[in-house]
């Protein structure tokens, strides 16, 4: 953990989260405290429960047992709670799932309109400024399916930002785009992290998080191994598996 | 087919028009036929118009009834899930004709006197609770058909999942459903046939009456069979025109 840490205000505390499907154990005891502004990048071995870990977040997954807290309030199963976490933390999925029926522009207007109860008028013009900045606003009036992968996943970031979340989690934002519609959405992700907003990314991209996160987590079955800053742990790497693990990445970077 | 896909708003408002014009003027080219029809046409527009305000009536009620039967069987609460299975298998397993025989004798008997419904009302309930019954296993297929991302977006964007159902899940299902519903609705303006059984007056009991007083009855089912034609080529390319309507954004 880098030395600054106490003096930022921490915005997710997650305490022993544990979480089972089925037989299997998916997360195990996991403890973490991420801060404001700070951007995080999760890396690990497919099933190693980093996008669970992710998911349980905003409860997509529901832990089995231990606590969350974001912004001060605890994850459960209460509904007004849950309602006021997700209104501060925005998802960006690998698959984009921007709503297929609506145009781009209703998009990115529909959550200010229904939960923050904006004016349809306000709502469009901020989506329109949103769009420009991850340079789309020429594509309002289409729909997603007219749109290549990597501008549906910029139009997945507007979205989420429309928001005006404190937190943005990222699940494997660039894992379904082909290679070269990557860098479009890295470009938009990168400009974002220098905007002070808290970033969870779970990646692949080893470029990104070296060049981008101020801290790296590295998961592999169910827990945490490695929670330390990009450049210690690509330089030096504690465990054997994070080892193993970067030779096999390593000539992604 | 194609003119309707390019403009479906255009071809929704001239179904539409096309149907009204149709019930209102009817009677004056089926006036000029020679008998029996010419004598009967005023008979044959008022069972026309009896047969599409039972058709929009029923239909429309079981709609909301698919709706709400298709849900209550997706419901995690049992007791919700129970009921909609109880009614779909009842309704689909009985002859519509003995449901429509049933409102009309037995309920009566069941409520106070100063509850009793007319023979049209019966009719219409019957047909719509029958309707509902098969527009709920069109609607169940349709919300199964949306894919589980689009839930996610739209619960973790912060939207109530009563929310997400009318924005997002409920348009999205339509697209899949709309073909089958429109399959009902057409079988919906023959089945209304059947209420003639209880003295509604409707298209095929004017038939009836009328081939009864002329003994012409090829004639008189014929002009019968040809209105029916039309009034079940509107209905479908007002679902036509509406489904295209729906189906903007989708994958081809």
């Amino acid at each position: 953990m880098t030395s600054t840490s106490s003096s930022l205000k921490p915005i997710i505390e997650a305490r022993d989260v544990d979480k089972h499907f089925g037989a299997f154990h998916a997360l195990k005891k996991v403890n973490a405290t991420f801060y404001e502004g700070q951007v995080t990048a999760i890396i690990g071995p497919s099933g190693s429960g980093k996008s669970t870990f992710l998911r349980t977040l905003n409860r997509l997954e529901t832990h089995d047992t231990g606590s969350i807290k974001v912004d001060g309030i605890e994850l459960n199963d209460d509904l007004k709670n849950l309602d006021a976490i997700r209104r501060e933390v925005g998802m960006v999925f690998q698959s984009f799932n921007l709503f297929s029926h609506l145009s781009i522009l209703r998009n990115v207007a529909l959550a200010p309109i229904r939960v923050r109860k904006m004016s349809k008028e306000a709502a469009e013009a901020k989506a329109l400024a949103l769009l420009e900045r991850v340079g789309l606003k020429n594509q309002a009036e289409k729909y997603p399916v007219q749109l290549s992968g990597g501008q549906q996943q910029r139009v997945a970031i507007a979205r989420a930002l429309a928001m005006d979340p404190k937190v943005l989690l990222f699940d494997e934002p660039t894992s379904a785009l082909d290679p070269e519609m990557v860098n479009e959405v890295l470009a938009v992700m990168r400009e974002l992290a220098h905007t002070g907003i808290t970033m969870l990314v779970v990646t692949h991209e080893m470029g990104f998080a070296r060049e981008v996160a101020d801290r790296l987590i590295f998961f592999d079955h169910g827990t945490i191994l490695e929670d330390s800053s990009p450049a210690e742990f690509f330089s030096n790497p504690k465990h054997d598996r994070a080892k193993a693990f970067l030779t096999q990445v390593r000539h992604g970077f | 087919m194609n003119w309707t896909k390019q403009h479906p708003g255009l071809a929704m408002f001239a179904a539409m028009i096309g149907l009204l014009l149709f019930l209102w003027g009817m009677a004056v080219p089926l006036s000029w036929a020679p008998d029996p029809i010419g004598q009967a046409a005023q008979q044959f527009a008022e069972g026309t118009r009896m047969t599409v305000l039972l058709t929009l009536i029923s239909g429309s009620a079981g709609v909301v009834l698919g709706v709400l039967a298709g849900l209550g069987k997706l419901s995690s609460v049992p007791p919700l899930r129970w009921i909609s299975e109880f009614y779909v298998w009842l309704i689909r397993g009985t002859p519509l004709l003995l449901q429509i025989l049933f409102v009309w004798l037995a309920v009566p008997t069941l409520l106070p006197d100063s509850m009793q419904i007319s023979d049209f009302a019966c009719a219409a309930i019957a047909l719509a609770l029958n309707i509902g019954a098969y527009n709920a296993e069109c609607v169940r297929a349709g919300i199964l058909a949306v894919p589980h991302g689009q839930v996610e977006a739209a619960r973790a964007l912060g939207l109530s999942p009563f929310q997400t159902f009318v924005d997002i899940t409920l348009p999205q299902s339509m697209r899949v459903a709309l073909p089958a519903l429109a399959n009902n609705l057409a079988s919906l303006v023959k089945d209304s046939s059947l209420a003639y059984a209880i003295s509604v007056v409707e298209l095929t009991m004017v038939g009836y009456r009328v081939q009864a007083e002329s003994y012409q009855p090829i004639p008189v089912f014929v002009t019968i069979a040809v209105i029916y034609l039309i009034l079940t080529t509107a209905f479908t390319s007002l679902t036509a025109a509406l489904e295209s309507q729906l189906d903007v954004g989708r994958k081809r």
